[in-house]
C-alpha cells in the first residue's frame, strides 16, 4: 500500500517535472506563426548568427578538449599535494555568474594587458571578436570535459594496463591503444555536454564579444528591441538546430560504446 | 633463472622484505593469507612498483631499472586484464605490435591450436565464457615467450570444476611450454596440485621455501603448519563418509 503511494507520488512528480521541462519548450513553437517562421528562414542575419554559434560553440569544445583531456588524465592518474584544490578549481567556471565570468575575462584579455599584448602581436584580440566567442565559451564548458574525462580515465581498469605494459607496451602506446579507446565514451559524453554549454553562453559574451552576433546574443537583441514575437521564431529555430545536434551526437555516442 | 631481493617500506606501514630464487622452467607458488604482500611481490617484480633496496636478476642480468615493457616478465592479474576494447585476434597480436615486431605467425598458429581459440578469434571478451577468457589471456601472455610467467590469483574466481580443469591446463601448457611461472594464491589445493616448489610468504617475509613434500614434511610454524593441520582435517573428515 505505501509502496503503490510512493510510486504513485513519483510519478506525479515526475509528470509535472518533464513538464517544467518540456513546456515552456513546447510552448514557444505552439505560439510560432508559420508566417513570421518563414520570414526568419529567410532572415540571412539569422543564419549568420546561427553559423557563428555553431562554428565557435565547436572550436571551443576542442580546443577544450585539448586542455581538459590532459587536465582529466593527471587529476585521475597522479597523486600530488593540492590535488583536492585543483578538484575544486575546475568547478567554478560552472559555479560564477557568467557575466562576471566576461569581466573577469576582459580584465585579463584587453589589449592593454601584457597577455593581451602578447595576442595582439599575433593578430588576435578577444574584444568583439571571434576569438573572444572561443574564448569566453571554452572558459564556461570546459568544466565538463575535465569531469567526464576524470570519469572515463578512473573507469580504466590500472591493471589493464598494467598487462598492456608487461606484453611490450611502451606507456605511450599503451594510452593511445587502451586507456584512451576505454576512456572515450565518457570524454564524448562531456564533448556533448561542453558544446551545449558553449552554444547557449550570452552573459559573458555580452561583455567580451558582443560581435559578430552569436544566435542567443540576436535573441537577446530582437528580444530587447522588438519584444516577445519577434525572438520567438529566433529561439524556434535556434531550439531545434541544438537539440538535432544534440541528440545526434548524443545517438552517435552511444552507437559507438554498443560497437 | 630470477633471482630477486626485494626490500620496499610502504606509505601505510607494510614493509615487504623477499628473496626467491626460481629455476627455470619451474612451477613456483607464492602461497600467503590475504594481505601478506604477495601480490605486491608480483608487482615488484614485473616493474610496477620501485623497491627500496635489493636486486632482480634474469639469467644474470640485472634488470630492477628496467620498465615493466623491457622486461621480458609477463603479468596476468586476477581479472585477467582483457582489453574490452580488442578482438581475440587482437589481443593474441597485441604483444607484437607493441613491441613493433613482426608476428610469429605459425607460433600465434600453434598457440591457438593448443588452447583450442581458434574459433573465438573474432570475438570480443565479454562474448566469451569464463573458461575461455582464461585461455585468450594465458595464450596472449605466451606470445613472445616470456622469461617468467606472473600469475595473480588466477583460478580463486572460479568454481571448483573449472579450476581443476584449468589446474590440468596449466600443467600442460608449463610442460608443453617450458614456462617458468610465479603463481600467487591462498589457496593450498592450488599449491600442492601445480607446485613444485613453495615458497610461503607472511607479513611480507618469506616464511618458508622448499618442495611440496618439504612443505609438509619440514614445516612446523607459521601458515605452512597452519595448512597441513587444515588439510589433514580435511582428510580424517572424508574419511568419515
Amino acid at each position: 500500500m505505501s509502496k503503490n503511494i510512493l510510486n504513485i507520488g513519483a510519478v506525479i512528480i515526475s509528470i509535472i517535472g518533464a513538464f517544467f521541462i518540456a513546456g515552456p519548450i513546447i510552448h514557444i513553437f505552439v505560439k510560432l506563426s508559420s508566417k513570421s517562421l518563414i520570414a526568419t528562414l529567410k532572415d540571412g542575419v539569422v543564419w549568420h548568427s546561427i553559423f557563428h554559434s555553431i562554428y565557435c560553440a565547436f572550436w571551443a569544445t576542442v580546443l577544450g578538449c585539448f586542455l581538459g583531456i590532459p587536465i582529466g588524465y593527471v587529476l585521475s592518474r597522479i597523486q600530488f599535494r593540492g590535488k583536492s584544490v585543483v578538484e575544486s578549481l575546475i568547478n567554478i567556471p560552472v559555479a560564477i555568474p557568467h557575466v562576471a565570468v566576461g569581466i573577469a575575462l576582459l580584465s585579463l584579455f584587453n589589449q592593454r594587458t601584457f597577455i593581451g599584448h602578447l595576442f595582439r602581436t599575433i593578430n588576435i584580440s578577444f574584444v568583439d571578436t571571434v576569438y573572444g566567442i572561443v574564448l569566453a565559451m571554452m572558459f564556461v564548458s570546459i568544466s565538463f570535459i575535465i569531469s567526464s574525462s576524470i570519469v572515463g580515465f578512473n573507469s580504466v581498469d590500472k591493471e589493464i594496463e598494467m598487462v598492456a605494459r608487461s606484453l611490450g607496451a611502451s606507456h605511450t602506446y599503451t594510452f593511445f591503444r587502451i586507456t584512451f579507446p576505454l576512456a572515450l565514451p565518457s570524454i564524448i559524453r562531456g564533448f556533448v555536454l561542453a558544446f551545449a554549454r558553449s552554444i547557449s553562453e550570452v552573459g559573458a559574451l555580452l561583455i567580451l564579444a558582443y560581435f559578430p552576433k552569436t544566435a542567443p546574443i540576436l535573441m537577446y537583441e530582437r528580444f530587447e528591441e522588438y519584444g516577445l514575437n519577434a525572438a520567438r521564431p529566433v529561439c524556434a529555430l535556434v531550439i531545434f538546430l541544438c537539440s538535432l545536434i544534440f541528440f545526434t551526437l548524443l545517438y552517435l555516442n552511444k552507437k559507438y560504446v554498443r560497437s | 633463472m630470477l633471482e630477486a631481493k626485494i626490500i620496499k617500506s610502504y606509505k601505510n606501514g607494510f614493509s615487504l622484505g623477499i628473496e626467491l630464487f626460481i629455476e627455470p622452467n619451474s612451477y613456483n607458488i607464492l602461497l600467503g593469507p590475504s594481505g601478506a604482500g604477495k601480490s605486491l611481490a608480483l608487482k615488484e617484480i614485473a616493474g610496477f612498483e620501485k623497491m627500496d633496496k635489493g636486486y632482480i636478476r634474469l639469467n644474470g642480468k640485472e634488470i630492477s631499472k628496467l620498465p615493466p615493457e623491457n622486461r621480458m616478465i609477463v603479468y596476468l592479474p586476477q581479472n585477467l586484464g582483457l582489453f574490452p576494447n580488442l578482438t581475440v585476434e587482437e589481443h593474441l597480436f597485441f604483444p607484437f605490435k607493441a613491441r613493433k615486431i613482426k608476428p610469429d605467425k605459425e607460433h600465434i598458429s600453434n598457440i591457438m591450436k593448443e588452447f583450442g581459440i581458434e574459433h573465438l578469434i573474432q570475438r570480443m571478451p565479454s562474448q566469451l565464457s569464463g573458461g575461455e577468457r582464461q585461455r585468450v589471456a594465458l595464450a596472449r601472455s605466451l606470445m613472445i615467450r616470456p622469461e617468467v610467467l606472473l600469475l595473480d590469483e588466477p583460478l580463486s574466481a572460479l568454481d571448483f570444476h573449472l579450476k581443476m580443469r584449468l589446474i590440468k591446463f596449466l600443467k600442460r601448457i608449463k610442460q608443453k611450454f617450458s614456462l617458468t611461472i610465479i603463481h600467487v594464491t591462498h589457496d593450498p589445493l592450488e599449491a600442492i596440485y601445480l607446485g613444485e616448489k613453495i615458497f610461503t610468504i607472511e607479513k611480507g617475509k618469506i616464511t618458508f621455501f622448499g618442495s611440496v613434500k618439504d612443505f609438509f614434511s619440514n614445516s612446523q610454524h607459521g601458515f605452512a603448519k597452519n595448512i597441513k593441520e587444515q588439510l589433514i582435517e580435511i582428510k580424517n573428515f572424508l574419511k568419515t563418509y
